[in-house]
């Protein structure tokens, strides 16, 4: 018999690869452009990616009780799903193609060596899906931690854009120590216009993840897509009437069993009948890798019986069960009686129940901040927060007449705002440590953050004030003092303080805007200039 | 500046005295130039102008730094930084005057991108033809400034190598130092915890102006902050002065930018430091002053 590989197939796995890099390339692009661009609002919706995620659709909007409009967008990707499978996963997702990417490096270097019959169940997906939509039940939105867009964008955001960073300022500094000024110019020019200097507090974990997630590739080809991603098992609930359907050609096949070893998700395109329509990503690679060319993909209108998803009522009832479970374990936290003094969260922010219902963690606020104000918590948001955004002052502070961390959100958890809405709004207040602030503790002349205070009239004011010192002279200087009704929290006093570890002035969340408890309940009553208690 | 260079500017600068009577005859003019009128730039010219002309400051191939206060992420109608359109007649002036490159530069506050692009400050010079370039932390070497304090500090190193260096600094009032002129605008110049500066705010501002010696300071009072400096943040906080000060003596033009805030020169402790340490005068009645209004 004649063997010849199908040319077809083998173009259309070009196509497919072809399409993966451009795909990746605009997403790269997109988070590139997740920028200051030299005007006030951005023309590109860089989060487009996002909003054809039905999975974020699902997970917020169970979790929030309240659909936000772009995402409905999403529910494109479900109707092609439904007519053609899981194609997004191996044609159009970004971590996808990292993975797959990785997958063959890892296969060339022999590093990776597929079996021929891996019975390893693919159903933990499932489970996890079916965990996080049990949490969604319980407005608990856990999808952040493993959705592949916002665990990708994170790690770039977090992780990758600081590793660019610091591979240009090094290459700049080479340029420079080779007398190639120019060159060094340019990048620290591109380094400035594209806004790429950020550092950001737990990049080493979330990098790390990310290292994981990709030296999981070694083990098995497509790790992530196969076992893990929630969004993936949502598209392969979803694709059970697939038009095209993988056919062998019994006549052809010499039972050689490639296919099924290079399967890149293991659908067992081999033997006939086994093939698992919610598990293939329509990669083509048994196709084209079929030395007979017994494997094609016809159009099929009649529904076949076909092999459901690796999972059964129990399993799935159990898994179910445990997100309900597990759910309010993840609302253990004080934090739902009392505010986290440290938990400030980025202008346009809704309230924290509903914040946290709709944040996915994606990071696309940390990416866009120009100051590198916001970034990925740890612990102040609680369990249920983890890498949720914070603004850390020390770090960078909340630019006044900027509302970019508000146009770039996905999911709506940071309401978008005009900058002359956003000026308006209070994340918190700062209040002066007169123990290590300069003029109250050491007598000595100190305005900075007087100067630095964006708000006019300033909110923070001077008054003169007596230090007496040790030798007993009196000095007497200029020195800070907050009026907590104007203050808006943005944080440049203490970014800007002069003491440098622990600076004296801090702004913590108290007072708010959108929290109704978090708020120095009693006003300030003025009358004549005197403060009234 | 390498060698040829130094000797085509020779025979340049040798002719260019030989064939132009008017420049020795310059050194009776004006030491501070006062323009008023409707239009920042045509101010500008006119103020350079009735010092002397560009030439008389700016040599054929010269590389010259314009040091704008581009601090603030403001826009120019809250007169927090330098007018974009003074900047953009000096860079035009400049390579009038036989420039080879005019960068525009300053160590901002705010986050550079925003300050250069809402100052208007960027898209004004680039247009102009001048180089608007971010400052570059590869490019900070600590220097010896031999100041009365100030020793050594982090300075830009395109602010040292530049042959010609124009400051164009703003008008704006100040709460530690009262006002904010020329001689502060080096901080823009200087890396490091520029903020524990203030703790001897005026000993600070001179010791970084003795170490930069300007070729000129043209001092931007068309619309000058008045309360809430050195940023502001309404219009109401402004008020159209329609003025610039130019000069050599960068203590004279500080010494008048003064008055438009209603203080006596006498009045400034960085002033008089700045005198005593031979940096200019600050007694306006000792300076020759040029008033126009175009």
């Amino acid at each position: 018999m004649k063997r010849e590989r199908s040319k077809k197939y083998f173009w259309l796995q070009r196509l497919r690869i072809l399409t993966q890099a451009v795909f990746f390339l605009l997403f790269f692009v997109l988070f590139l452009q997740t920028h200051y661009p030299g005007e006030d609002y951005l023309k590109v919706t860089v989060e487009r990616f996002f909003h054809f995620d039905p999975l974020l659709l699902l997970t917020a909007s169970i979790a929030s009780r309240a659909i936000y409009a772009a995402l409905l967008l999403s529910l494109i990707t479900l109707a092609a799903t439904l007519l053609l499978g899981r194609f997004v996963c191996g044609w159009l997702c970004p971590l996808g193609s990292v993975h797959q990417f990785f997958s063959f490096i890892f296969k060339k270097a022999r590093v990776l060596k597929p079996r021929k019959d891996d019975q390893a169940s693919l159903a933990p997906k499932y489970l996890v899906l079916f965990l996080v939509l049990a949490a969604s039940l319980l407005a608990v939105n856990l999808v952040g931690y493993l959705d592949p867009l916002s665990f990708l964008y994170r790690s770039f955001a977090v992780f990758i854009s600081p590793l660019i960073n610091i591979g240009l300022a090094q290459s700049g500094n080479l340029a420079y120590g080779l007398g190639l000024k120019g060159l060094g110019q340019a990048i620290s020019q591109a380094v400035g216009n594209l806004a790429l200097n950020g550092v950001f507090q737990n990049a080493l974990l979330i990098g790390g993840l990310f290292l994981v997630a990709v030296l999981l590739n070694a083990r098995k080809e497509r790790f992530w897509c196969r076992y893990l991603c929630p969004a993936g098992a949502l598209l392969g609930l979803v694709s059970r009437f697939n038009l095209f359907k993988l056919k062998i050609d019994p006549e052809k096949c010499i039972n050689c069993h490639l296919c099924s070893i290079h399967c890149q998700t293991n659908a067992r395109p081999y033997p006939a009948g086994e093939w698992r329509s919610s598990e293939c990503i329509y990669c083509e690679t048994c196709a084209a890798i079929c030395p007979t060319a017994a494997i094609s993909f016809p159009l099929g209108w009649k529904s076949e019986r076909m092999q459901g998803v690796d999972l059964n009522r129990r399993r799935v009832l159990l898994t179910s069960i445990t997100g309900l479970v597990l759910a309010p374990i993840f609302k253990i936290s004080p934090l739902r009686r009392r505010s986290n003094p440290a938990l400030i969260r980025p202008p346009g922010a809704l309230p924290e129940p509903e914040f946290l219902g709709r944040c996915v963690k994606c990071g696309e606020c940390m990416k866009v901040c120009p100051t590198n104000a916001l970034h990925p918590a740890l612990a102040e948001a609680g369990p249920e927060g983890v890498w949720t955004p914070v603004l850390v002052p020390r770090i960078g502070y909340c630019e006044y007449y900027c509302s970019l961390c508000t146009q770039v959100c996905p999911t709506g958890a940071i309401r978008e705002l005009t900058v002359e809405e956003k000026v308006t709004v209070k994340i918190g207040t700062a209040w002066v440590d007169k123990t290590r602030c300069l003029p109250y503790a050491l007598g000595k002349p100190c305005i900075v953050c007087e100067e630095h205070c964006p708000v006019s009239p300033k909110a923070i004011q001077l008054v003169k004030v007596d230090t007496l010192t040790p030798e007993g002279v009196v000095a007497t200087n200029l020195a800070p003092f907050v009026n907590v009704d104007t203050c808006i929290g943005c944080g440049i006093c203490e970014n800007k303080c002069v003491v440098m570890d622990l600076p004296a002035i801090r702004v913590s969340s108290i007072g708010e805007n959108r929290s109704a408890h978090n708020r120095l309940v009693l006003p300030v009553v003025e009358e004549q200039g005197q403060l009234k208690p | 500046m390498d060698r040829r260079d130094f000797l085509k500017n020779l025979m340049v600068g040798g002719l260019a005295l030989k064939f132009s009577p008017g420049v020795l005859a310059q050194s009776a003019g004006p030491e501070l130039a006062v323009v008023e009128g409707e239009s920042p730039a045509a101010i500008t010219r006119e103020a350079i102008k009735a010092l002397g002309g560009m030439s008389r400051f700016i040599s054929r191939g010269d590389k010259v730094l314009i040091k704008p206060n581009i601090g603030w992420d403001r826009t120019p109608e809250m007169a927090a930084c330098t007018n974009p359109e003074v900047v953009a007649a000096l860079v035009a002036m400049s390579l009038e005057a036989g420039a080879k490159e005019v960068v525009v530069m300053d160590h901002t506050i705010n986050q550079p991108k925003r300050c250069y692009a809402r100052s208007g400050i960027q898209d004004a010079a680039k247009a102009a033809g001048a180089k608007v370039l971010f400052t570059d932390e590869q490019r900070l070497k600590k220097m010896t400034l031999k100041g009365e304090w100030l020793k050594e500090w982090e300075v830009f190193q395109d602010f040292v190598e530049a042959d010609k260096l124009i400051n164009v600094p703003i008008a704006k009032v100040h709460s530690l130092s009262r006002v904010t002129l020329g001689l502060k605008n080096w901080l823009g110049a200087v890396g490091g915890n520029r903020n524990q500066l203030h703790q001897r705010i005026d000993q600070a501002v001179v010791d970084l102006g003795a170490f930069f010696k300007p070729t000129l300071t043209v001092l931007d009072a068309y619309r000058v902050l008045f309360r809430n400096g050195p940023q502001g943040g309404r219009v109401s906080d402004t008020r159209l002065q329609k003025t610039v000060v130019a000069g050599v003596d960068p203590v004279a033009v500080d010494a008048y930018g003064a008055t438009f805030f209603e203080i006596k020169p006498q009045e400034l402790a960085f002033l008089k430091l700045a005198q005593s340490r031979g940096l200019g005068k600050f007694e306006l009645e000792k300076v020759r002053i040029e008033k126009r209004a175009v």
